[in-house]
């Protein structure tokens, strides 16, 4: 067993960080004040550094790269901008992977590829008001009309929405069938007659990502944008999101990473009854419960990947890593406000937003309720 | 166009430095390593000036234990064609002369067209292996230069010099150039790039099978500098205050002249 990362991965999470500290940070407060979405920064950049398609062959415009090198990427990016790391995040997991994994070679060829090399950017579509956590619940619909399907129906919370090219669709298309059976994935174009955005969702945290409605009115697209076996589409979903944990864990990981960092540069300068407030043991406990936390999140996590990259099953995995990093990066990021006293609690310090940056990623991709649902169920089912 | 760059791993400048018990250095264990930031931009000029002259290969040089071939993956990876490792171990202990010494003894044999080295390493900042490897091959050097063009085999660079003024020196090649803040903006490596060094050749020599050379410096201690006193704090009305922060600026610094 090696913890060490290779060479390669060495080198990516150095290339990755440098950008993130050089480029990322010093607008990161300034976008979420703004809650704006800089294109050009957090996502075309990332393409010039070959970061789009981290985990897809080179046949597929990718880098092929491997998993851990992927979460390495966006707990890098998320340690200064968690915004930027649920956009590379949603991009790879949630819309070029169902790609990947699902697509015909003429589907790969297309919409795949320009996803991999950052020309276009991808998003995911399931959650609707009445299927959240059950997406069962779907029923934007989806009817076949000559060589055509017709979506009618709304999404909403789509992260990358409005600003993607590419979208990853869940609709109904047999309305016979119950609940989870009968929805298939559909592969829809910004631009599309019928496809227009709804509100742009005011956030508590990761402000500089968009989160947008989508509305579909007799949109028509062509049947060969079928992702994935017709009525399989809860499978591509749940494939889907198993791969998307990953990301969101990563991210998680680094939001505790930053807000940790921040607390100990402050905690090491701000000086209370004549000394560094880090020379307290009230403080110093602090750190270590925060420090431990972190370095348990991180081998779940790592884990996780390493399971992936080793074809090994890791839905239950990612589950846990998923689960205990949000959860890690609530806490850290709650703690790290504590030790700042009332500064942490001013936008002047970046502990404030990243607090709000940590609390989401305990509900994205499948809620903590859900995450401890899928680990209990898996155990108990041995 | 044959190109060599050198380059060294340092510490993360960032890292909290101890001392190591030998007194003479500082503790190699739980630092950051990173590619020296001068030698950065050697690497970025080295890459332009491979990718400009189409032809030819550039090689990259790092002496120092084996976590240098981190440093050497990363120059690779931003466009390097080959890596050469002179592994020591003890490379910390070594002095100027010694270092430029094994590299001579490496590329004399290769007869370089141009070699770029950082102008400092952020660690020792002796600022002399470029200049003794130079020495040491009869080759010109031009150090601190902030440009550097090429045509022809005629070399026009511009120097810092103190002050803020700059002096333009031709040189025909083969030469050797100490790359300084300024000369550009180096890359970063992309992830395809850096899957596709993996498959560069490193060639590991080690120093001990090279001749060796006697050290003419050695470190005798290393010390943190003394606890600076308080600032200056100056007090009473605005005006007042900002008539002695001028005299002083004027006085102790060149910011106004």
């Amino acid at each position: 067993m090696d913890f060490r990362l290779n060479p390669e991965q060495s080198l990516i999470r150095q290339t990755v960080r440098d950008f993130a500290e050089r480029e990322l940070a010093p607008t990161a407060a300034l976008r979420d004040e703004e809650e704006r979405f800089d294109r050009a920064l957090m996502f075309d950049r990332l393409a010039e550094l070959g970061l789009t398609g981290i985990i897809f062959p080179e046949s597929c415009g990718g880098a092929g790269a491997d998993y851990l090198s992927y979460v390495l990427t966006v707990e890098e990016l998320s340690k200064v901008c968690a915004s930027t790391g649920v956009t590379l995040s949603a991009h790879i997991s949630l819309a070029a992977n169902p790609l990947y994994l699902f697509g015909t070679p003429a589907q790969q060829e297309r919409f795949l590829l320009p996803l991999a090399r950052g020309e276009r950017l991808g998003a995911f579509a399931l959650t609707e008001t009445a299927a959240g956590s059950d997406a069962g619940g779907t029923r934007t619909s989806a009817v076949t009309d000559g060589d055509h399907w017709v979506l009618n129906g709304n999404k909403i919370f789509t992260t990358n929405g409005g600003e993607a090219e590419t979208y990853i669709v869940f609709a109904r298309s047999d309305k016979a069938a119950e609940k989870h059976h009968g929805i298939s994935a559909f592969i829809v174009e910004k631009g599309t007659p019928g496809f227009t955005f709804g509100r742009k969702e005011r956030k508590l945290g990761i402000r500089s990502s968009p989160t947008l409605e989508l509305i579909f009115n007799d949109c028509r697209i062509p049947r060969g944008h079928l992702l994935g076996p017709p009525g399989e589409g809860f499978m591509v979903a749940m494939k889907t999101l198993e791969g998307g944990r990953i990301g969101i864990a990563a991210q998680a990981l680094g939001i505790a990473q930053g807000a940790f960092a921040a607390a100990l540069t402050y905690a090491r300068e701000r000086e209370q009854f004549g000394r560094p407030i880090a020379t307290f043991e009230a403080i110093q406990f602090k750190f270590a419960d925060m420090a431990l936390q972190i370095e348990a999140a991180r081998l779940l996590v790592y884990q996780a990947a390493w399971r992936a990259d080793a074809g090994l099953p890791y839905g239950q995995e990612s589950a846990m890593a998923k689960l205990f990093a949000s959860e890690t990066a609530v806490r850290v990021a709650n703690e790290a406000v504590q030790i700042h006293g009332g500064y942490g609690y001013l936008r002047d310090y970046p502990v404030e937003r990243m607090l709000r940056d940590a609390r989401i990623t305990e509900i994205y991709e499948g809620t903590s309720e859900i995450q401890r649902l899928i680990i209990g169920g898996a155990v108990v089912k041995g | 166009m044959k190109i060599l760059v050198c380059i060294k791993q340092v510490p993360d400048l960032e890292s909290r430095f101890k001392i190591a018990a030998s007194g003479t250095w500082y503790a190699a264990e739980d630092l950051a390593w990173r590619l020296n930031e001068y030698d950065e931009y050697a690497v970025e000029e080295a890459v332009r000036l491979r990718e400009a002259s189409g032809e030819g290969e550039l090689v990259v040089l790092s002496l120092g234990p084996e976590r240098a071939g981190e440093a050497i993956r990363k120059a690779l990876a931003m466009g390097a064609d080959r890596g050469v490792h002179l592994l020591d171990p003890l490379s910390h202990d070594k002095d100027p002369r010694q270092i430029a010494g094994a590299i001579a003894e490496y590329a004399r044999g290769e007869k370089f067209d141009v070699i770029f080295t950082g102008l400092q390493s952020q660690d020792r900042g002796s600022a002399q292996v470029g200049l003794l490897l130079a020495g040491l091959l009869a080759l010109p050097a031009v150090t601190t230069i902030v440009a550097f063009s090429h045509e022809a085999g005629l070399v026009t660079v511009r120097r810092e010099l103190e002050g803020g003024a700059r002096a333009v020196v031709k040189v025909r090649l083969p030469a050797l150039f100490t790359c300084q803040l300024g000369l550009n903006t180096p890359r970063y490596p992309t992830l395809p790039n850096i899957m596709k060094a993996k498959k560069k050749e490193v060639r590991t020599i080690a120093v001990t099978d090279l001749p060796q050379v006697a050290a003419l410096v050695r470190t005798e201690k290393l010390a943190f500098p003394d606890k600076r006193g308080a600032g200056v704090v100056l007090e009473g009305a605005t005006s007042e205050v900002a008539d002695r922060l001028i005299a002083i600026l004027k006085e102790k610094t060149t910011v106004l002249k």
